[in-house]
């Protein structure tokens, strides 16, 4: 428990509730249950590129191609369900084009070796191309009524969707602390060579990484194209790098070996917030970029004080114990000197 | 450098690849060869060349600025709207300049005094800046400063700042002889930077502390000051970038060269820079910028639609790396198979005698 309240999830869960109930005194209606959950609704996508995106930077990668495969699933998705193919098959074609993508990417990565930023920024603008070969560059439209039925409906006031992402995100966290296998994702960032030594497959693990960064980017896209109801050529633009701020928001070092899935989670809630806040402050939303960036740095440095603070104290300890020992050393040495 | 290093040197391949690429386009459509026409079109690409250039040198450390491309909007902003305040043109242009100066440094001072990582501290920053520039307008406002024109400085948040005078936009649409101006700035900064590299002290320090910070630390670099000084040189030369832009597109926007990005690092680490630190050139910065540009504009001109051009720069970059770091297996598989072989002589010289 008390894991929990020190851990950085925590910090920033407090941040974002002790945001809402400060915005809330300015203008009360931000605590209508409505505006928490289309707060939840709009946030789906960025949470579930977010989710991608934590397995990556978990293993000391990063990807910045997330946005772009999630715009390119979602061309996938909309082409597919405009040819007549059934809405079931047509989300395996969305989750399939994320597999295909981020295995490309993985491929660069782990078999040749390029560098991660390198290798997604170019496939970040390869898939962006892709995006507008495939479409001449022109919206797409006229969707099927069964998508966007599926991102209407409501149960209990809560849209089917928050629910399907709420069971996902829960059924993942039990999964990842029970599966033996999500350790090797630690490992891995923490200590790439020692982690080799140990007999994991670092390959294979950095290679699922960022296959699953593609596959929950086609998840997100499904969710996007349900939410809007059509596919305009900057889906997803920009969105990663929200991901990897979202991320990094909620505690997950860029240098591995931390994080889990609540980072993601509650990082991408929290950038989304920030959003929706603006608009209850009545703040223009020319200024919503600027914020997300002012609390994404306060947050980091904040973060890098804290740590330094704890290092200080225990390096002070450390050296008060040395200190100690020498002068008890001292002491015994002085009645044998008299002795002699 | 030996002749025979020279021509082995990445920054050659860049040149020979450049000469192909101009005399294959030349050939697909004479009309490309035209000097005239071929200097002409650096303009659209200069700014480019120029953020590349400042970003070289913060690579070199080891270090990355992915935030110059939201620095490059708001120096152009900030110039507009010193203008539209009833700045004279001059000081607006230190003004942007300036504020390009301080971006720049205060990305500097975070990474030089935590350790959270660059990329990290200049995303937050993109985002800042980018904010910035976009609701400079409705701040100044606020804030009740006079604008001419009815609709107050909120009129200019997402269109264009227009009617910047003549002595300004020379810097992007005029010319010396027959060098378009924004190809001269270009070509200025990349000797004063390679000027830096090569023979100051800051430039030795640039490159030690992308060797190894710990080495460059016992060796007494100070490393704090040459990374807020590197940082803040980017600031200075992507605020340049983007008022030379803005004077060749004659208008003062806030989200000016956000798409620039991908070119910018692809022609940095096509350059041959690593994005590890402490190897790269500012001349392969340059030869890369001009094989990327021109390749840009002899898709173009081959009537390939601009939508295939981010596929293309992508590939490019993907494959540099990727062909580099194959060079480097050759290399080593080389040396290793040599200093097998000398082993074996030796072994077989040792067995002879015994």
């Amino acid at each position: 428990m008390k894991k929990i309240l020190k851990s950085r999830e925590f910090l920033v869960l407090a941040l974002l509730v002790a945001m809402i109930l400060a915005v809330s005194t300015v203008n009360a209606a931000v605590l209508r249950p409505l505006t928490l959950i289309n707060i939840v609704n709009s946030s789906l996508f960025l949470v579930l590129i977010a989710i991608g995106q934590m397995f990556v930077v978990m293993t000391r990668g990063i990807d910045v191609s997330v946005g772009a495969i999630a715009g390119l699933s979602a061309v996938i998705f909309g082409m597919a369900l405009n040819a007549g193919i059934p809405l079931p098959l047509a989300m395996v074609c969305a989750l399939l084009t994320g597999l295909v993508c981020g295995s490309v990417n993985a491929a660069g990565i782990v078999f040749v070796g390029i560098p991660p930023i390198i290798m997604t920024l170019g496939t970040l603008g390869a898939y962006r191309g892709l995006m507008r070969v495939l479409t001449g560059g022109s919206w797409i439209e006229s969707i099927p009524q069964s998508i966007k039925t599926l991102a209407v409906t409501r149960y209990m006031s809560v849209p089917l969707m928050v629910w399907a992402v709420a069971a996902l995100i829960i059924v993942l966290a039990i999964l990842l602390s029970r599966i033996k296998a999500v350790r090797n994702f630690y490992a891995v960032g923490d200590n790439r060579e020692g982690a080799y030594l140990l007999g994991i497959n670092v390959r294979a693990t950095e290679f699922t990484a960022y296959a699953l960064a593609g596959l929950f980017s086609g998840a997100a896209a499904i969710v996007f194209t349900g939410q809007i109801g059509f596919v305009p050529m900057q889906t997803g633009s920009g969105q990663e790098l929200k991901a990897i701020a979202a991320v990094v928001l909620g505690g997950v070092s860029l240098m591995g070996g931390t994080g889990t899935i609540w980072s993601a989670v509650i990082g991408a809630l929290f950038l989304t917030t920030v959003d929706s806040m603006m608009i209850f402050l009545k703040v223009p939303g020319s200024w919503n970029n600027a914020v997300a960036g002012a609390v994404l740095l306060a947050i980091v440095v904040f973060d890098y004080l804290i740590r330094r603070a704890v290092r200080n104290r225990q390096l002070a300890m450390r050296a008060a114990e040395m200190h100690h020992a020498e002068q008890d050393h001292d002491t015994r040495l002085q009645p044998r000197e008299a002795v002699r | 450098m030996k002749a025979a290093a020279v021509f082995k040197s990445w920054e050659f391949m860049l040149a020979v690849v450049l000469v192909l690429e101009l005399l294959v386009l030349g050939m697909i459509n004479p009309a490309f060869l035209n000097i005239e026409n071929l200097l002409f079109s650096t303009s659209d690409f200069a700014h480019v060349i120029i953020a590349a250039i400042g970003l070289t040198l913060i690579i070199m450390t080891g270090g990355i600025d992915i935030s110059g491309v939201s620095i490059m909007g708001l120096a152009s902003i900030v110039l507009g709207l010193a203008f539209i305040a009833g700045v004279p043109i001059g000081f607006a242009v230190i003004i942007a300049l300036g504020v390009g100066i301080a971006a720049g440094a205060f990305n500097g001072a975070v990474v030089a005094n935590t350790d959270v990582n660059p990329l990290i501290v200049t995303l937050a920053t993109l985002f800042l800046y980018a904010g910035i520039a976009t609701g400079l307008p409705t701040l100044l406002d606020m804030l009740g400063f006079q604008a001419y024109g009815a609709g107050g400085f909120e009129a200019y948040q997402y269109e264009g700042i227009t009617g910047l005078p003549k002595a300004f936009t020379w810097i992007g649409s005029g010319r010396i002889g027959w060098v378009p101006m924004p190809l001269v700035v270009a070509l200025l900064l990349a000797a004063v930077a390679t000027w830096v590299m090569l023979f100051t002290r800051f430039g030795r320090y640039l490159k030690l502390i992308g060797v190894s910070p710990a080495v460059a630390h016992f060796t007494g670099v100070p490393i704090k000051r040459t990374l807020v000084t590197v940082y803040a040189m980017n600031g200075f030369a992507v605020a340049i970038a983007g008022l030379v832009l803005t004077a060749y597109l004659g208008s003062a926007r806030s989200d000016l060269g956000s798409e620039a990005l991908l070119s910018i690092i692809t022609a940095v680490v096509l350059g041959g820079s690593s994005i590890y630190g402490g190897q790269g050139s500012v001349i392969g910065t340059l030869l890369a910028g001009f094989v990327l540009g021109f390749m840009r504009q002899g898709l173009l001109a081959l009537g390939i639609s601009s939508d295939v051009v981010p596929v293309i720069i992508g590939l490019l970059l993907v494959g540099s790396v990727a062909l580099r770091i194959g060079l480097a297996k050759l290399s080593t598989a080389r040396a290793n198979r040599a200093a097998f072989a000398a082993e074996q002589m030796a072994v077989e010289g040792n067995g002879g005698r015994s």
